[in-house]
């Protein structure tokens, strides 16, 4: 058993690799950007926020669809939790005209928390899920709630600059 | 920047409405407060104050202003898409135009503001006297003002008018003059205000935006986002206040990608036929590997009626069982490296949106940790970054398990099965692009997928040319052995014979957008009368009817941008030189698209439409 080196400077002195890390900024940057995918608004409910679940047929290779719809019905689920209309919603309204809105300074109101809940629930996608299958999927707030933005990245060590590399260790072989 | 003539009407109102109650207060209000009622001018103060603060909301609080779209979002749609798109709210077809400033199709409601540049959702209108839109966010605040106003002036009013009622005798004096002016500001600008305020409550009553029922949208017809009186009221009233859509980002941790990338394996474990000679020994691992892998898709692999359909899995199996050779017979960590190329895009800014810039600098890191695969404390003390770590960590995890295999594990074919796929798809794309050439690519994929499919044959087939815009396959030939690649391409050339002969059943190639050959695009298409040729549905009937039918375009589900080359422009060529009957039936299938929901029974039903080449009544427009 070979113990890989452990700096770049050892590594060069691997057979075959001089070719591979000729170029480390190269390597760096082997995952770039293919492509995005946008979400759109359902809006067959009004101008409540809510986004389609049509999977689209770009990501019909990257990712299961079962967990995109999941994804994006969660998201729907917590939009909708941050508009109802209810008993918090009416007592921020009541509390915020009687402290002459001053109250916006002090508390942060729900809306605000559950889309801090929803940025979290982005991350940890992203991290589980989409990140592993090259996508990333960017808060919607960004893009003012009207797509859900989602990165599609390539691996571009099967092409590209590194295909050099894996042709003289293949012809070493 | 505004004009600074902007700011004199609120500067005015602000002055107007602080002054003089201001003199109300201090001239008129002792002599109330005695001879009233004790109450009155804390009562009238209340409002008074309630007012200033519902006016200061109103004035700096943001609308609801959209940001700009990014380049990426309207790349297509700036040249060739149509000016409207038409979409569903609960059962009534509301037209969303595109906006030439801020890049995108306006959400319904939403309008653009040309004093202050920017679209503002739930456009109420651009009010003077505050100096600011009146938009989804600020709504409540500027109605409430003018209803605090209105009565806050009705008080101001009656106060002074008990006053000087009691002091006839002497109007010169101080006091009395005073309120006499105050009087009259307020006398002067009551009606008007009342007048806005009950404007207003109407407004609200009813559902409706300012700019609604000024232009008269829902005048004849029906207003499909009134939610009745009172639940009307409630929304304006008491809905929760959104934050702000253009306000600073707050400091996320980026996510980095890295390759390779875990793809759903979505062939079906056909056993490997005959040319094996390679390696044989090596396919069931990797087959049982693709079980484990993505057990989800196998529901969406019916079985192949196709032809061309083995032999995917036959590409892939060889191209998976190579990469394992070429793991074993090399050291491992050169070999993970390629497989594994270690960070993310060539800009860092695009990468990962969510990042400040002040965090770019830091993404570096994580290669060093990476180079110390082995030394996990290594991660821990270069990298603050938890989910940085996380990943990196994960990484070296890999590389130490494979370092520590004397045969590759799990995870390691599993790399390589993903490689193997990766260059496999590369390989593929291009095998399809060639086969676009046809007028018909077969949609087999889809079809096949049967009532599951929920992807209209418009997406099918822009996935399809999504990756063209990648390295031609020569390069990806290079990473192959010579005889797997003569092998692939003895392959690719039945697959090529094999498309035109693939079922046409009614399915049509569309062009991706940017496949369209450029004399199809018209001078502008925001001009004020804008061309018809419409988007990726009504291309072609619009080649056929000469600039028929200009707008309604569904909403699509995701209008991915692909980035097809240019030059791909020969589908439509193909397409011109069908016969005008396919023309006929394509046009009355796309003008089916506007009525359509964007659902997934949308996509559904199309697809079948298509297999059962069904004929649909055409919607009114």
């Amino acid at each position: 058993m070979i113990s890989a080196p452990r700096t770049a400077t050892d590594r060069t002195k691997l057979p075959y690799c001089h070719e591979s890390f000729h170029n480390l900024q190269e390597l760096r940057h082997s995952a770039s950007l293919a492509n995005k995918v946008f979400i759109q608004r359902d809006y067959t409910d009004g101008t409540i926020c809510k986004f389609q679940t049509k999977f689209p047929s770009e990501l019909d290779s990257r990712i299961e669809r079962t967990l995109f719809e999941d994804t994006v019905k969660t998201l729907n689920n917590y939009y909708a939790e941050a508009e109802k209309i209810g008993g918090q919603s009416y007592l921020e309204g009541c509390l915020a005209c009687l402290t002459v809105y001053l109250i916006f300074l002090c508390i942060e109101t729900r809306y605000e928390k559950v889309l801090k809940k929803i940025s979290r629930y982005i991350q940890e996608q992203n991290e589980k899920i989409y990140a592993p299958r090259g996508l990333l999927i960017t808060d919607p707030l960004e893009r003012g709630m009207r797509v859900i933005e989602i990165s599609v990245y390539e691996d571009r060590g099967s092409s590209g600059s590194s295909s050099g590399s894996s042709t003289t260790s293949s012809s070493g072989r | 920047m505004r004009r600074s003539s902007a700011y004199i009407p609120v500067s005015t109102a602000a002055a107007l409405l602080v002054s003089s109650s201001t003199l109300f207060f201090v001239f008129t209000c002792p002599w109330l407060a005695e001879n009233v009622s004790l109450s009155f001018p804390p009562c009238v103060g209340i409002v008074f104050l309630f007012a200033v603060a519902n006016f200061t909301m109103a004035t700096f609080m943001d609308a609801g202003v959209f940001p700009r779209a990014d380049d990426d979002e309207d790349k297509d749609e700036d040249v060739r898409a149509p000016l409207y798109r038409t979409v569903e709210v609960r059962g009534v077809q509301v037209r969303m135009k595109w906006c030439s400033s801020c890049h995108f199709y306006r959400p319904p409601r939403c309008s653009h503001c040309s004093v202050c540049d920017h679209c503002v959702e739930d456009f109420d209108h651009h009010c003077p006297w505050v100096n600011n839109c009146i938009g989804r966010r600020n709504y409540r605040f500027f109605f409430l003002f003018l209803l605090s106003l209105s009565l806050h002036m009705a008080g101001v009013f009656s106060g002074g008018l008990l006053y000087v009622l009691d002091h006839l005798e002497d109007l010169w004096e101080l006091h009395a003059a005073v309120t006499l002016a105050v009087m009259s500001v307020s006398g002067l600008f009551f009606i008007p205000v009342l007048g806005l305020a009950c404007f207003h409550l109407v407004l609200v009553a009813r559902g409706r935006t300012t700019n609604e029922q000024v232009t008269g949208k829902f005048q004849g017809g029906v207003n499909p986002f009134t939610r009745g009186c009172r639940l009307n009221l409630q929304f304006v009233l008491f809905s929760p206040i959104m934050p702000r859509y253009t306000g600073k980002l707050s400091d996320r941790v980026p996510v980095p990608v890295h390759p390779p990338f875990h793809h759903p394996e979505s062939q079906t474990l056909t056993p490997v036929k005959s040319s094996e000679n390679c390696v044989p020994s090596q396919t069931p691992p990797v087959k049982s590997l693709e079980v484990v892998d993505d057990p989800d898709s196998k529901h969406r692999t019916s079985p192949p009626p196709l032809p061309p359909k083995p032999d995917p899995v036959l590409l892939k199996n060889h191209l998976a069982a190579l990469e394992e050779s070429l793991l074993q017979s090399r050291a491992v960590m050169p070999s993970g490296h390629k497989t594994n190329p270690l960070q993310t895009s060539k800009s860092p800014t695009k990468v990962l949106y969510q990042v400040p810039r002040d965090q770019i600098g830091t993404r570096i890191s994580p290669l060093v940790p990476q180079e110390h695969a082995s030394d996990p404390s290594l991660l821990q003390s270069e990298n603050p970054e938890n989910s940085l770590t996380l990943n990196s960590r994960s990484l070296s995890l890999k590389h130490s398990q494979r370092r520590v295999a004397e045969t590759p594990g799990p995870s390691a074919s599993v790399l390589i099965s993903r490689s193997g796929s990766l260059s496999y798809d590369s390989l593929l794309r291009p095998a399809e692009r060639l086969g676009s050439q046809t007028p018909f690519l077969p949609m087999d994929s889809s079809l096949s997928r049967g009532p599951g499919c929920n992807c209209s044959p418009v997406f099918m087939n822009i996935s399809r040319h999504s990756p063209q815009h990648r390295e031609p396959s020569p390069v990806c030939y290079d990473s192959l052995a010579k005889p797997l690649m003569s092998s692939i391409q003895e392959r690719r050339e039945p697959d090529e014979k094999d498309r035109p002969l693939a079922p046409n059943s009614g399915i049509y190639d569309i062009p991706s957008r940017r496949s369209l050959p450029h004399d199809f695009r018209g001078p502008s298409s925001r001009g004020p009368t804008p061309p018809a040729y419409g988007s990726r549905e009504f291309l072609l009937s619009s080649a056929a009817y000469g600039y028929g039918s200009r707008s309604h375009l569904s909403s699509s589900s995701s209008s991915s941008l692909t980035r097809t080359p240019r030059a791909a422009s020969s589908p439509l060529h193909f397409n011109r030189s069908l016969s005008p009957s396919f023309y006929h039936s394509l046009d009355r299938h796309s003008q089916q698209f506007p009525s359509a929901l964007p659902s997934s029974s949308y996509g559904h039903q199309k697809a079948l439409a298509f297999i059962r080449g069904e004929e649909r009544p055409e919607p009114e427009l």
